[in-house]
């Protein structure tokens, strides 16, 4: 089934994905919780690990991109442990304003920890939210982050549409992502890594292989480029585009609220 | 969409950031100078690489580098790879960018004050070693890499001078510069006379077409 596909069947009937295996809609936000918190206190650590750093450097373009600015309000989901959050702070200064959401107590409560020991506090709201319901004001933040936790929410077309709602007209959202390699050799490759040396890595480190075979089912089953931007047009989205990084392997998706 | 792939135009940025903010910190008396441009952004433009880099002096001691910037640049400079080479190797700056095929838009000043603020730091290298190594051995390694840099300064001018002469003297390869230039003035003397002549042979011509038409 692609993707498309499944994001119908989504929509169908009361089953979602949870990796390879469908499971009742109800039940994936608790079992996706599980993995979290499973994963919470090794997470920084295990995505060094698995990306060899990578991350840090998709993280440092979604921020240039953010455009973020002295004032604003950023709204961080999926913001777990707050590595985004700490760089708007600085940001966004004094008289602006980072909300670090997320649907997981454990991975929170790892992020608000850190925010506090690198001193970034005064400016950080930290909120536990789910991204198909959130809980703030119409037209009240001017740039949304999603880093990396899109593919976990049940319902993407909801929470996006949900986003949609909070953002300040001309706001804008980011989709920082795995994605679809664009070479088929770099593919290979990857799959070859992600279904044999990733869980292998999270049973030494965190033991834990299965959360991590999760994390790579779940990559595969996230929609590829072209369908994600689909989706934010569908969810009312202007100006959507999109930058492949480290040959596809994530993309940043980027879209304006008109 | 970007051409280059973000991440690692990301890498080379975040490297060249810390190497930047690590130098700046080892330059303590710049850091006043430093505070009163900060705020400045500057956008460099290579042509010839199809790349663009943002410079933005956030404080006195901290230097941000990015690949998209949506603020108004203070100056947005553009050129090709060669320009910024002569640029950086030139002995004056100035005539060079004067001189150079390097646009500028935006207010000249704050990229001129930020260079010669950069011009006048003065990089303390002994501190991070003697933080690592200790007083002695971190001077002493600090003395022997400033002797080894001079004596690179004095081998490189040296070759520069032999290298030269060489040239000049020993296989006559190149002529020397008083010669090229007599050579110079003398072509264009020729080419004056020459644009002369043409001038009194066309006048000549013409005088005698008047005739023709007269008669």
């Amino acid at each position: 089934m692609n993707d498309e596909a499944t994001s119908n069947a989504d929509r169908d009937d009361d089953t979602t994905d949870f990796g390879y295996t469908r499971v009742d809609r109800e039940a994936k936000a608790g079992m996706v919780r599980g993995v979290f918190d499973s994963v919470a206190s090794r997470y920084d650590l295990m995505n060094d690990l698995m990306s060899g750093g990578v991350h840090r450097l998709w993280k440092r373009f979604t921020i240039e991109l953010s455009a973020a600015r002295p004032g604003q309000t950023i709204l961080d989901i999926a913001g777990g442990t707050g590595d985004l959050a700490a760089r708007f702070s600085r940001l966004v200064g004094p008289e602006g304003k980072v909300i670090l959401a997320d649907i997981n107590a454990a991975m929170l409560e790892v992020g608000r920890d850190r925010l506090i020991d690198k001193g970034a506090t005064g400016n950080i709201e930290v909120v536990q939210a789910d991204a198909q319901a959130l809980p703030f004001k119409d037209n009240s933040v001017d740039c949304i982050t999603i880093a990396f936790g899109l593919r976990n929410v049940t319902d993407k077309a909801l929470a996006l549409r949900s986003m949609l709602r909070v953002l300040r007209p001309g706001g804008r959202l980011l989709v920082l992502e795995f994605s679809k390699p664009t070479s088929a050799l770099l593919g290979k490759v990857y799959d070859q890594y992600s279904f044999q040396i990733l869980p292998a890595m999270g049973r030494l480190i965190a033991q834990d292989a299965d959360s991590y075979r999760y994390l790579a089912e779940s990559i595969r089953k996230h929609p590829d480029q072209e369908t994600l931007l689909g989706m934010m047009e569908d969810a009312g989205f202007g100006e959507c585009r999109y930058h492949n990084m480290t040959g596809g392997v994530v993309a940043l998706h980027q879209g304006f609220k008109p | 969409m970007t051409q280059h792939d973000p991440a690692l135009l990301s890498a080379a940025l975040a490297g060249a950031e810390q190497a930047l903010n690590q130098a700046i910190s080892l330059a303590p008396h710049s850091h006043q100078e430093l505070d009163a441009v900060s705020g400045t952004l500057l956008g460099i433009e290579v042509t010839t690489l199809d790349l663009t880099v943002y410079i933005e002096m956030v404080t006195g001691t901290d230097v941000r580098l990015m690949a998209h910037c949506e603020r108004e640049t203070d100056a947005f400079v553009r050129g090709t790879l060669e320009d910024f080479a002569a640029l950086a190797t030139s002995n004056d700056p100035a005539a060079t960018l004067i001189n150079s095929g390097i646009e500028l838009e935006g207010s000249s000043a704050s990229l001129i004050t930020l260079q010669q603020v950069i011009a006048r730091m003065e990089i303390d290298w002994e501190a991070p070693l003697v933080d690592i190594l200790g007083d002695v051995a971190g001077h002493q390694i600090a003395e022997g890499l400033r002797r080894f840099f001079r004596w690179g300064e004095g081998a490189r001018a040296s070759l520069k001078r032999q290298v030269s002469e060489y040239l000049l003297e020993e296989g006559r390869l190149t002529p020397p510069k008083p010669e090229l230039e007599h050579f110079y003035d003398a072509v264009q003397s020729v080419a004056m006379r020459v644009e002369r002549a043409q001038n009194q042979v066309e006048k000549l011509l013409a005088k005698a077409a008047a005739r023709g038409t007269s008669q």
